[in-house]
């Protein structure tokens, strides 16, 4: 069990962990996957320049799920980290050692699933507004770059130095295509997605909704079932697109290459065979099949054209009100040895925002999601809500 | 999903399974087929497939030479290299 990866003892200052899906040149960058373990990049992801240059130091790399696919860290070549026999937030972990604040790659919603389990404030963005070059790709139309901290001001100050366009991502949004948030007034509660959820999870969301409304925010409720589909959606986008992008690992320019080859197939097989975690290659088969001819159709396709259905759902949600309160779990712990496969079920919380790009704040255990570029006025609520609970 | 179809994509993939792992994707498979009808019961007749979620278009930049990394440091992760080459079993007898 390891929290840190690879540790920056002479980080002083303002300091900040990165999960390990981040590139550095200075330390090593294994994504949770022996594939990758003891890798150096040749150059710092750009969020990470922008930290540095705003002067925080790196204090290290963080322990993270193979590929950032997972619950919580549970499928890590270095293994899970635990206590008392349930998965422990290593953003959290770090933070209470000191740092500032994380950066960690949100792929399929760990970031903010650890985040709500461990009381601290992480905020997903607007797809397209911090850059993500320099970032292990894996699920690339949906995930971002999130920062995660003790405080909601503690993740709006490093949020406003990672953020703005980059010419080195593809992705990244030009500054004349950012649009400005409107203030939030009105929050709709997700009845559909708050079915189902433990106790304390439930607790949680009144709490939210009695600071919501102490802060003069009006709280309505919808029913919100059309946004189970984002899930699914979001479990074929992101397998097929990690797919293709863990094709690249091959043994032969980086990586890991087995010792037992004779054939160039063998090589290719035992290494990716020996070095891919169980859950990895049942995400990858999954992807591929996605794929392939027989279903792309039936089944890609339709994650493709059911995305386009729920951006338009919030974008008519988003008329009557400012965003939409939900939990970012179902529960406050993860056993040590949950199936990892749970988490693509458990996603149901954070795929609606995944698959549509829109920023997601969790605060007291409980998620907020906005419409596009309300990322900063997220923050500010969570930050009143949070004051609200002192 | 029929196991011939877990083999093929095993092959594709550069993928090998154990028994006990096969039985895992099947059960996985089988469960991802079952939320299809989520998917399914949405008509997506008269929708756009929306492969991006911003409007932005393929990004191209001008074709200029810039600073790049040497042979030495793009081969320094490499797990074998001979006198510059990435190193791999020999392919023609």
């Amino acid at each position: 069990m390891k929290l840190y990866i690879a540790k920056n003892e002479g980080a002083v200052g303002k300091r900040i962990a990165l999960d390990d899906m981040i590139l550095t040149k200075d330390l090593p960058t294994a994504a949770g996957s022996r594939m990758l373990d003891g890798y150096m990049s040749l150059f710092d992801a750009t969020v990470v320049e922008k930290a540095m240059a705003a002067g925080y130091a790196i204090d290290g790399k963080l322990n993270v799920g193979e590929f950032g696919i997972d619950l919580m860290g549970e499928t890590s070549y270095y293994g899970a980290i635990a206590t008392d026999g349930h998965l422990v937030s290593a953003a959290a972990a770090a933070i209470e050692d000191g740092a500032t604040a994380v950066l960690s790659l949100d792929v399929n919603g760990a970031p903010r699933r650890a985040a709500a389990q461990s009381g601290t404030v992480c905020v997903k963005p607007t797809y397209g507004t911090v850059s993500r070059f320099g970032t292990v790709p894996a699920a690339c139309s949906g995930e971002c770059v999130a920062v995660t901290a003790g405080t909601a001001a503690d993740c709006e100050a490093l949020l406003d130095v990672v953020a703005g366009y980059d010419a080195k991502d593809g992705t990244s949004l030009p500054d004349a295509l950012r649009g400005e948030a409107k203030p939030i007034r009105r929050v709709a509660v997700l009845t559909a997605l708050t079915d189902g959820v433990d106790a304390e999870t439930v607790a949680r969301i009144e709490a939210a909704k009695a600071a919501l409304s102490k802060n003069g925010i009006e709280v309505a409720k919808i029913d919100g079932g059309e946004l189970i589909a984002a899930r699914v959606a979001w479990n074929i986008l992101m397998s097929a697109e990690l797919c293709n992008n863990v094709s690249r690992y091959d043994g032969i320019k980086y990586g890991y290459r087995t010792p037992s080859y004779k054939t160039i197939d063998e090589l290719y097989t035992n290494s990716r065979t020996e070095a891919f975690g169980a859950f990895l290659k049942t995400v990858i088969l999954f992807g591929s099949e996605t794929l392939s001819t027989d279903t792309y159709m039936k089944v890609y396709d339709q994650a493709l054209r059911v995305r386009r259905v729920l951006v338009e759902y919030f974008k008519s949600l988003f008329e009557t009100v400012d965003a939409v309160l939900l939990p970012a779990c179902s529960t406050c712990a993860y056993e040590e040895n949950v199936d990892p496969e749970l988490a693509f079920t458990e996603n149901l919380y954070t795929a609606p925002a995944s698959v549509t790009g829109l920023p997601a704040v969790v605060f007291g255990g409980v998620q907020l999601i906005g419409d596009a570029f309300s990322d900063k006025a997220l923050l500010q609520l969570a930050d009143l809500c949070e004051k609200e609970g002192k | 999903m029929q196991k011939e179809t877990l083999n093929r994509l095993q092959k594709l993939n550069q993928l090998r399974l154990t028994d006990a792992e096969e039985t895992n994707v099947l059960s996985f498979f089988a469960a991802r087929e079952e939320e299809m009808n989520i998917l399914n019961s949405i008509d997506t007749e008269t929708v756009e497939r929306m492969v991006h979620v911003m409007p932005i278009e393929t990004v191209v930049r001008e074709d200029k030479v810039i600073k790049s990394f040497t042979r030495e440091q793009l081969q320094a992760g490499a797990p074998e290299t001979t006198d510059g080459y990435w190193q791999v079993p020999r392919l023609v007898e």
